[in-house]
């Protein structure tokens, strides 16, 4: 009786249904299995991470809880009840002490766990006020976005697991039934191999026509009628160069021809130059541990580790018979000493 | 102590039977004269006058402050700090101003006043009261944002105050603390865009050109053939399965990743199991997997680098 009391008691997990409802778990056109995601927190966050929170709630659209309600008392539990149904596949969990902020992602049901330590971050309004002219159109945040590995083609184990980890975060691509026009946003996620960080950005892109003066591409998009008072005649307006030049030198590298129309300026068969302009959230991450369960298990990767670390884990391996690889520690043994007591403090967090 | 500093604390003393003698002047004056309706009328009219001028005076202390400056421009030193106070000077005007009003109307009630305050003065009961009056009037008024009747109060009222300044600035530094904490890793970008973020766009950029080139060239190819059909559907399949693989050598070059078309699921996979995107999903029992791992370890690295120039 008391359990049934106690579980009747537990609070769950408010979700409003993900997106629209008649969203598939399943892509129409591939058949692969649409990855989803929660972006919470278990603990009460200050203002601006909450806000950074949000900003990786947009950046997950379309297949993620926007207004997802979390409460104190959830547990990881809660959620992993909630996901199944739901078919949510990766959790991002933020959290925060007095030292670090840190985000852990995770696949469910069963892990692995990535946990980054945040060394810094930028939030979307952030971006948006240092831009003369913030970029964001109705339907940016209606596809998923690409996402862009860099450096991280390395041997290490731990950057392939987040290679991976990160690749199946987003839908799929099928280079053959995609549409250009979907492909609004773009994930960049590049590794530095001297600082071991991870530099995080959001960006959007847009499809320029080149070798098109600034006023007809103007007058193309905005379909305005055109001011000509200050013109003698209708074929100045097409010959004489606006005032803006484009700086199309370096750019060659930056086009791309187009097979189909894309919106009222990109023709087929014509040249078209990517512009990519930060959308944000910005965040520069270290991978600092990787977990076999969710938030739970044997350390499969540790950032931080010292010889008393190690003895500890090895300790902890003996107990629970999980295993850790080898190679791995001893890279990154006696590296970083006083930072061991970050990694304890994440442990303790792990556990509930 | 003159007479006529007495007369004036009298006078403001005697604010409470004032109304009450003026009433009983309109009445004796109803009762003696028995004037005609107008008469009375027009007496009540002044009253009502004499009420809201009183009213008017009253309510408003500091214009007529200054108004009795300039009509009286010798005053003691006393007077000056009965102004100050804004007691007695406004009231002692009134009664001027009534005393005139009552002039007009008729000299009996002049001669009333003035026995009333004679009366009042020569009583001798309100001696107590002058005595407490004058100690009052003694105290020097300091010049200080504090009550200045309060003034006895005044060091606690500073101590006071001193303590929750004190404990203001004590809070204030706590919650900036905090908000250090909070807002730690918090960097606002500037407004120009540094060589770092150029690269990265630069990086970015190339995925991105790369990704749309090569679907422009799986969309071209298959431009005028309809996947609906099973005939075209094949020949798709094929050219499908041949541009991928092209598309796959020419991206080994370079150190950039574009996710790509999960077509080719099985070939991607890496051989770690833990890489793998089913992962402890296929089979859930792992009594032994720590075991396989260890056997196949070396196996796997050898896997895992020609699997990473292919996917790469």
């Amino acid at each position: 009786m008391a359990r049934f009391k106690n579980n009747k008691k537990k609070g769950r997990v408010i979700v409003k249904p993900i997106a629209k409802k008649n969203q598939a778990n399943v892509d129409h056109v591939t058949g692969d299995k649409i990855p989803k995601s929660f972006v919470f927190s278990r603990m009460k966050l200050p203002g601006s991470v909450k806000q950074l929170q949000m900003d990786l709630r947009k950046l997950m659209l379309p297949y993620t809880a926007l207004n997802l309600k979390e409460k104190k008392r959830n547990t990881l539990r809660d959620f992993l009840n909630v996901s199944g149904p739901m078919g949510v596949t990766h959790f991002l969990m933020l959290s925060k002490t007095a030292s670090s902020l840190s985000l852990r992602v995770a696949r469910t049901p069963q892990g692995p766990t990535l946990t980054f330590k945040i060394h810094q971050y930028s939030l979307a309004s952030d971006i948006a006020q240092s831009q003369l002219r913030p970029r964001c159109p109705q339907d940016l945040f209606q596809s998923p976005p690409l996402i862009v590995l860099s450096g991280f083609g390395s041997q290490e184990l731990h950057l392939k697991l987040a290679t991976i980890m990160f690749q199946n975060i987003f839908p799929a691509i099928d280079i053959n039934t995609v549409k250009l026009s979907t492909c609004q946003r773009l994930v960049l996620l590049n590794y530095n191999k001297d600082t071991k960080l991870i530099d995080f950005r959001h960006y959007s892109i847009r499809l320029q026509p080149v070798g098109v003066s600034r006023r007809i591409r103007k007058f193309v998009q905005n379909h305005k009628v055109p001011d000509l008072r200050n013109l003698q005649d209708v074929s100045d307006f097409v010959t004489k160069a606006g005032y803006g030049s484009e700086s199309e030198g370096d750019e060659e590298a930056a086009t791309v021809t187009l097979s189909s129309d894309l919106g009222r300026a990109n023709r087929g068969s014509t040249k078209s130059a990517v512009k990519l302009q930060e959308i944000g959230p910005r965040m520069t991450m270290q991978l600092v541990k990787v977990e076999e369960g969710l938030c739970s298990g044997g350390i499969i990767f540790s950032e931080y580790e010292n010889v008393d670390g190690k003895k500890e884990k090895e300790k902890k391996k003996q107990n629970e018979d999980g295993e850790a690889e080898e190679e791995e520690d001893s890279e990154d043994e006696g590296e970083e000493g006083s930072a061991e007591e970050d990694g304890e403090d994440m442990d303790e967090d792990f556990e509930d | 102590m003159s007479t006529g500093e007495n007369s004036h604390h009298m006078a403001t003393a005697e604010r409470g039977t004032r109304k009450r003698r003026v009433g009983k002047a309109s009445k004796n004056k109803k009762s003696k004269t028995l004037p005609p309706s107008s008469a009375r009328f027009k007496v009540t009219m002044k009253n009502q006058k004499l009420f809201q001028k009183r009213a008017r005076d009253y309510n408003s202390d500091e214009d007529e402050e200054e108004d009795e400056e300039k009509k009286q421009p010798e005053v003691t030193i006393r007077e000056k700090i009965f102004s100050d106070a804004n007691m007695g000077p406004n009231y002692d005007e009134i009664e001027e101003d009534e005393d005139e009003d009552d002039e007009e109307e008729g000299s009996d009630n002049e001669e009333e006043i003035q026995s009333g305050i004679t009366k009042f003065a020569s009583d001798g009961g309100c001696n107590a009261f002058k005595i407490a009056f004058k100690a009052i009037m003694k105290k020097t008024k300091e010049d200080d944002t504090l009550d200045p009747i309060l003034s006895g109060r005044k060091p606690l009222i500073a101590k006071q105050l001193a303590e929750e300044e004190a404990e203001f600035k004590a809070k204030s530094q706590a919650r900036k603390a905090k908000h250090l904490v909070a807002e730690k890793g918090h960097v606002k970008p500037g407004s120009y865009l540094d060589s770092r973020e150029k690269i990265l766009i630069g990086v970015a950029t190339k995925g991105v050109v790369k990704l749309f080139n090569a679907v422009n060239k799986a969309q071209h190819a298959q431009k005028g053939l309809n996947p609906s059909r099973s005939k075209d559907a094949k020949v798709l399949k094929k050219r499908r399965k041949e541009a991928f693989f092209t598309e796959l050598g020419k991206t080994s070059k370079t150190d950039t990743k574009v996710q790509k078309s999960s077509t080719s699921n099985e070939d991607d996979a890496p051989a770690w199991a833990p890489l793998r995107d089913n992962y402890m999903l296929a089979n859930p029992k792992l009594k032994d997997w720590d075991k396989k791992q260890d056997t196949s370890e070396g196996d796997n690295f050898a896997a895992m680098s020609g699997d990473e120039s292919y996917e790469d």
